[in-house]
């Protein structure tokens, strides 16, 4: 089975994948043998209700936290068989995340948690720069990069969390409720911004929400329900 | 921003709280700095000469010693000079302004301790000018605003005149500055003739044989043939360097050196339950962004070497104004102390700023190292 996955030509397979937690002594089962493939630039959004397991999976797709049974394969490689320092290592070169509640360091500039990811990269100084400032300019935050993000509205830190997740140019982008914590207007103009980077510069998306004109932005939405995928409706052309 | 950038960012993202950590690391180190210096002074005795030897009576230096021994010991092989110096103590003035007064000869003064305190010819002529004529330290000079010329009156504690009076009359012909900067200049130098002719009891007794033994000679082996002269006579000597005298007058009172690791030692360990404490209640509030460098990318291996880095930041920054204090202070406080700022001093306080730091951020690394990202961001 394995052989096969390898050779699959999907950038995400998620074969026979089951996951239990344990609560004070009793098991709660999330998934029991999930299935699940994206090709590479798609944009898939995931919807369902609370403890659907829609948080797990994005936990498992980031290797935050691995599978009792099954596979996890992206991009060619075996998520679930890697140890903590390689998943780092993966994270760093492959993944951006978009979190609900953007978690900037508050303590940084926008810049300066813009250029997190980057410190990882064997990148000179002045290149660094360039590159956030490009990254900040794609956001529409062009010269407030000095600016701490405390004193940004809910948008623009979600700008500048969307900046930290591109600027190491991963292939795949993974969105918490990218807008759970946005008003309409600035929820718009984030969504408008990743639907630009998988159309236009062919991310792979996998984005959590709970918010239906969210997942209208996505070209297929799944819809999980006790940890199984209970439809797949409309795939955008 | 570099690693170096976004260390020092997260180690002083609470200022108050990180001024305070520092400010404690200052105040050990500070204490560190002057207590190793006074140590490296060999507890106050740096200044003191290793080739300059003293023959006082076995029973203890307020015994006196004949000054007749003064030619046998001058004929041991090996002596190079040697002066009778007798001491008065008293005060100037306010019996709370304490002096003291060594008396000598003064060209064997020259021949045995002009090196060490920067005494020259013209000087020990000045004083030879005159019988009440003295040297004055440039440290005593200075403290009680004295100058070439001035006339001062010593009011001694024991040494009587023979007229009953205990007032000594001095008139102060030079003023020496001593060798180096860490030599004890606190003191009068006067000629032992005045004090032995002026005073009612113990005429022709000194407090002490000064000499300076020949090139190539040293204390150990000349310290035995001196003392076995006078071994049975009714004055035995016991011969030291100074350097041995004034070891020996300090550990009367304590063993210095393991009361100063003590205090030091307990200093540090305070500051270690201190800091420790703090960084890991600090990293308790930090633990979401534990989990969010995690997420990003940064590894278990990445994140321990941030926080022991945090910690060797508040220690190196700490421990570098608190040595700098201490230098300082080294250089503001009485020669008379002894303090010798090193480069051994400062090496060992590299050594435990890397040491502390290491030991005090290993704990909370380690926690930040192990704490899985899930868990991490339960904490918000």
């Amino acid at each position: 089975m394995s052989a096969n996955l390898e050779t699959n030509k999907s950038f995400i397979t998620l074969h026979g994948i089951g996951k239990t937690f344990q609560t004070s002594g009793t098991s709660v089962p999330i998934f029991e043998n999930l299935d699940l493939t994206i090709q590479k630039g798609e944009f898939v959004a995931v919807m369902g209700p609370s403890g659907s397991g829609k948080s797990t999976l994005l936990n498992l797709l980031a290797g935050l936290d691995g599978p009792d049974t099954g596979e996890i394969w992206i991009a060619g490689q075996r998520l679930d068989h890697m140890g903590e320092a390689a998943r780092s290592a993966w994270r760093a070169h492959h993944l951006g995340i978009v979190f609900q509640f953007y978690n900037l360091l508050p303590m940084l500039t926008a810049e300066e948690n813009v250029e997190l990811p980057l410190l990882l990269k064997p990148i000179p100084a002045s290149m660094r720069r360039e590159r956030v400032e490009k990254i900040l300019d794609l956001v529409g935050l062009a010269g407030r990069g000095r600016q701490n993000p405390a004193r940004m509205s809910g948008g623009q830190q979600q700008r500048v969390g969307i900046a930290r997740a591109i600027v190491s140019d991963p292939t795949l982008l993974l969105c918490d409720e990218p807008t759970g914590d946005l008003d309409r207007a600035s929820a718009d103009e984030v969504l408008t911004m990743l639907g630009y980077l998988n159309r236009e510069l062919g991310k792979t998306i996998v984005m959590v929400t709970h918010d239906p004109e969210a997942a209208e932005v996505a070209g297929r939405t799944l819809h999980l329900d006790k940890g199984v995928f209970i439809e797949r409706e409309r795939v955008m052309a | 921003m570099t690693f170096f950038g976004l260390t020092r960012k997260s180690a002083l993202r609470k200022p108050l709280r990180s001024i305070l950590l520092v400010i404690s690391v200052v105040a050990a180190f500070f204490i560190y700095g002057l207590t190793a210096s006074f140590i490296a002074g060999s507890q106050g005795t740096a200044a003191a000469s290793d080739d300059l030897l003293g023959v006082m009576h076995s029973a203890g230096r307020s015994q006196p010693l004949p000054v007749a021994y003064l030619p046998r010991i001058a004929a041991v092989p090996g002596v190079a000079e040697v002066s009778p110096i007798t001491r008065l103590r008293g005060s100037v003035r306010d019996e709370r302004n304490v002096v003291a007064v060594s008396a000598g000869q003064p060209d064997k003064l020259l021949a045995v301790s002009g090196r060490d305190l920067g005494l020259s010819q013209s000087m020990i002529d000045a004083l030879g000018a005159g019988r009440d004529r003295v040297l004055v330290g440039r440290a005593l000079a200075e403290a009680q605003g004295w100058k070439v010329g001035d006339r001062l009156t010593v009011s001694a504690f024991r040494t009587k005149r023979r007229d009953g009076s205990r007032d000594w009359p001095f008139e102060i012909a030079a003023i020496f500055d001593g060798k180096s900067a860490s030599t004890d200049t606190y003191f009068i130098l006067a000629q032992y003739r005045y004090i032995n002719e002026g005073r009612a009891r113990g005429k022709d007794t000194v407090s002490t044989f000064a000499l300076r033994p020949e090139p190539g000679v040293t204390p150990e082996e000349l310290a035995p043939r001196i003392d076995a002269l006078f071994a049975n006579s009714a004055a035995p000597t016991r011969t030291l360097s100074e350097k041995q005298f004034l070891s020996a007058f300090l550990s009367q009172y304590a063993d210095i050196k393991h009361v100063v690791t003590l205090v030091v030692g307990a200093s540090f360990v305070t500051l270690l339950l201190i800091v420790i404490n703090t960084m890991v209640f600090a990293l308790r509030e930090r633990r979401f962004e534990v989990g969010v460098l995690k997420t990003l990318g940064f590894s278990p291996s990445r994140i321990l070497l941030m926080v022991l880095a945090e910690a060797l930041f508040i220690f190196l920054l700490g421990g570098t104004i608190g040595m700098g204090l201490a230098r300082l202070a080294s250089l503001a406080l009485p020669p008379a102390l002894g303090l010798v700022f090193d480069p051994g001093v400062m090496l060992r306080a590299v050594a435990l700023v890397f040491l502390l730091g290491l030991v005090a951020g290993a704990l909370p690394a380690l926690t930040a190292m192990r704490t899985p990202i899930l868990s991490a961001f339960r904490t918000r």
